[in-house]
C-alpha cells in the first residue's frame, strides 16, 4: 500500500477540474450523539473515532450504489488523532492500492483527493473525517487544552498569553468592535446570523441545535467574548463525515447525480496578521483564493447560487459573504437581515445551519450540505434549480474555496 | 497562592520564552519597548519570530518603539480561560504603536465604558509574574 502524508495543496489547475466527482456522502448523528452526550445517562460511553467513521462511511457507502471493492483509494483526516490508514481499511473491509494522510480540517483534503485521482493513482477513492472534540473534553481557549491530545495552542494566539488574551472567539470579537467602528452595526445587527442559521438548521432533523431562536434570546444569551455572545459561536460536537469521490468518467449512471470538484483556491496570510485579519477581515486572501478557483472552473462569482461558508462566528461568515465579493464591504448584516441568506434568497448561505447550529465538523458537512443541494436532493431546505455552489473553509490566516457544479 | 509570590507582582500566564522572545522581555525589564527591527528590509516583526515576515532574513536589531498609539479594537473576555488566574470580566485591547505594529495588550484605568476607537495611549510597564518568575508586562494607559 503507497502511505503519503499530506504534504500541501495542489495549485489550482484547469487540468483537474472536474475530474473528479463525489458520488456518496455519509454523516454520523449529529443531533443524537449530541444529545446523548449532553444527557450522559448511566452508561453512557463517549464515541470513538472508529465507531464514528465506520457509522459514516457505512452510509456513504450504501447510498453510493458502489461495492467495497470497488473502492481501491483512502484518505483520512482525523483532527484529534485516528487509526493509521492500513489499519482502517481493514476495519472498513476494503483494500486500497493508494492511501494518503490527509490533514484534518476541509483546507485541502478535498482538492489532494481530486488531483490524486487525476493521476490515476487511484478511481474511487473514501475520504474519512472524524472529531471527537466532546469526548476528549477540548477547550477552545486557554493556556492548554484538557484532554488527551495535548497539542499546544495554535501560534495565532499562544504569544499573547501574559496578557490574558487567547481563544478563537477573541479574534473574531476583535473584527466584529472594529466592523461596529467602521460600519456602524450593532449587537442586535449581529444577532441576525444566528437567527437565520438557527432557521436553516431548524428544517434539518440531524442539526445539533433545531429549536427556533429569538432576537430577544439572542441579546440575552451570555457573553463569551464580549461583544460576541453565545449564539455568535460555533457548536462543539462529535462526529465523522466520509465522502466518497470517483473519477467524474466513472461517476454515471450511479443512484445520484455526480457532484463534480469545479475548482479550488488557496491564499494564506504572510505578513501584518492582526492588521489583515481586524481590519480587512480577511478580503485580500479571500479575493485572491476566489478568483482562483473561479478561474480554474471556468465561472463567473454571479453563477454561485449557494454558500456554505466556515461560520466558526456569525461575524466571520459575513466575513466571508462580503470577502469573496457577494456583498460589498460592509453590506453583509444588511443581506442578511434582509433575508437573502435563506432558501428562496438571493444567495442561500449555509442551508443546514452551518457550524453556529448545524454540526461544527471543520467545514465537511458543508461539503455534504453542497452534495445534497446540487443532487436536488435537501429536501425543506432545497434551492429550486441550483447548479453550482461554492463552499469556504476560512481560518484567521488563510482561504480555501472550493467550487461544485451539478453534474450530468 | 504561594508563599514566594510578591503580592505586589499580578499572576499571569505564561509568557513564550527562547530565542528572541528573552530578548523582548529583558528590554521590557529596563522599561523599553523594543520590537525586531530587520536588518535588511527595515521593517518590524511582531510577535517575536526568527525570521522577518516580509522578507525572511534572519538578523535583527531591538527597535525602540516611542510607546505611544491609538485604540483599534477591543475585546472582554467573559468566560474563563485561565482557571481563576485572571478576574472575569477581562479587558484585552488591540493598540496601533505610531511605528505601524499592531499590539495586543491591557488597558489600564480605561473602562468598557469610556474607550474610544482612536482613543491615544501610552506604554507602561507593570509588574507581573508567571511559572518562569517575575517579568514587566508592557500595558497601556490613555495617553
Amino acid at each position: 500500500m503507497s502511505d503519503y502524508k499530506n504534504a500541501g495543496m495542489p495549485p489550482p489547475s484547469r487540468e483537474f477540474s472536474r475530474k473528479a466527482a463525489i458520488v456518496g456522502v455519509g454523516e454520523t448523528d449529529y443531533y443524537l450523539d449530541y444529545k446523548a452526550e449532553r444527557a450522559k445517562a448511566p452508561g453512557y460511553e463517549p464515541p470513538t473515532t472508529e465507531g464514528l467513521v465506520l457509522t459514516a462511511f457505512e452510509r456513504a457507502l450504501a447510498e453510493s450504489g458502489l461495492e467495497r471493492g470497488d473502492i481501491d483509494g483512502l484518505s483520512t483526516s482525523f483532527t484529534y488523532g485516528g487509526p493509521e490508514p492500513e489499519a482502517l481499511a481493514q476495519m472498513l473491509g476494503i483494500k486500497p492500492r493508494y492511501s494518503i494522510q490527509n490533514g484534518n480540517i476541509m483546507a485541502g483534503p478535498l482538492p489532494i483527493a481530486c488531483a490524486a485521482i487525476a493521476a490515476g493513482k487511484c478511481d474511487t477513492m473514501v475520504m474519512v473525517y472524524s472529531v471527537a472534540s466532546r469526548a476528549i473534553g477540548r477547550q477552545y481557549g486557554g493556556s492548554t487544552y484538557a484532554g488527551a491530545a495535548g497539542a499546544g495552542a495554535p501560534s495565532s494566539y499562544y504569544y499573547y498569553l501574559p496578557w490574558g488574551w487567547s481563544s478563537q472567539a477573541a479574534h473574531w470579537a476583535l473584527m466584529f468592535r472594529y466592523y461596529q467602528a467602521t460600519y456602524g452595526a450593532t449587537e442586535a445587527d449581529l444577532g441576525a446570523v444566528a437567527l437565520q442559521l438557527r432557521q436553516n438548521a431548524s428544517i434539518n432533523p440531524n442539526a445539533v441545535m433545531q429549536t427556533p431562536l429569538t432576537l430577544q434570546q439572542y441579546l440575552d444569551s451570555r457573553y463569551i467574548v464580549r461583544p460576541l455572545h453565545l449564539f455568535d459561536l460555533c457548536v462543539v460536537n462529535d462526529g465523522a463525515v466520509c465522502l466518497i469521490v470517483r473519477r467524474a468518467d466513472m461517476a454515471r449512471d450511479l443512484p445520484h447525480k455526480p457532484v463534480l470538484v469545479a475548482g479550488w483556491g488557496e491564499a494564506k496570510v504572510k505578513n501584518d496578521k492582526m492588521h489583515t485579519m481586524v481590519r480587512e477581515r480577511l478580503r485580500p486572501i479571500m479575493q485572491d483564493a476566489g478568483g482562483q478557483a473561479l478561474a480554474m472552473a471556468g465561472m463567473d462569482l454571479a453563477e454561485i447560487q449557494h454558500f456554505e461558508g466556515y461560520d466558526a462566528s456569525s461575524i466571520h461568515l459575513i466575513n466571508q459573504i462580503e470577502g469573496f465579493g457577494f456583498v460589498e464591504p460592509g453590506a453583509g448584516l444588511k443581506f442578511c437581515q434582509e433575508g437573502n441568506m435563506a432558501v428562496g434568497g438571493k444567495l442561500p448561505v449555509n442551508t443546514s445551519g452551518g457550524n453556529l447550529s448545524g454540526s461544527y465538523m471543520h467545514g465537511w458537512s458543508q461539503i455534504v450540505e453542497v452534495v445534497r443541494q446540487l443532487r436536488h436532493e435537501a429536501g425543506p431546505r432545497q434551492i429550486a434549480g441550483i447548479q453550482a455552489s461554492m463552499s469556504a473553509l476560512v481560518q484567521t490566516d488563510q482561504a480555501h474555496p472550493i467550487i461544485f457544479t451539478r453534474g450530468e | 497562592m504561594s508563599q514566594s509570590t510578591s503580592p505586589s507582582r499580578e499572576k499571569r500566564p505564561d509568557r513564550a520564552l527562547g530565542a528572541g522572545h528573552d530578548d523582548f522581555w529583558a528590554w521590557c525589564g529596563k522599561g523599553e519597548l523594543r520590537l525586531q527591527h530587520c536588518a535588511d528590509c527595515g521593517k518590524i516583526t511582531w510577535p517575536v519570530a526568527l525570521a522577518c515576515e516580509y522578507c525572511g532574513h534572519t538578523s535583527f536589531d531591538w527597535k525602540r518603539m516611542s510607546g505611544r498609539g491609538k485604540i483599534v479594537s477591543w475585546c472582554s473576555f467573559e468566560r474563563d480561560y485561565y482557571a481563576g488566574l485572571l478576574p472575569i470580566p477581562w479587558m484585552t485591547i488591540l493598540v496601533e504603536l505610531e511605528e505601524g505594529p499592531l499590539f495586543i495588550s491591557n488597558p489600564v484605568d480605561i473602562t468598557e465604558q469610556d474607550i474610544r476607537f482612536g482613543m491615544p495611549v501610552a506604554v507602561e510597564f507593570i509588574a507581573c509574574e508567571d511559572s518562569a518568575g517575575g517579568f514587566s508586562l508592557p500595558v497601556f494607559r490613555a495617553a
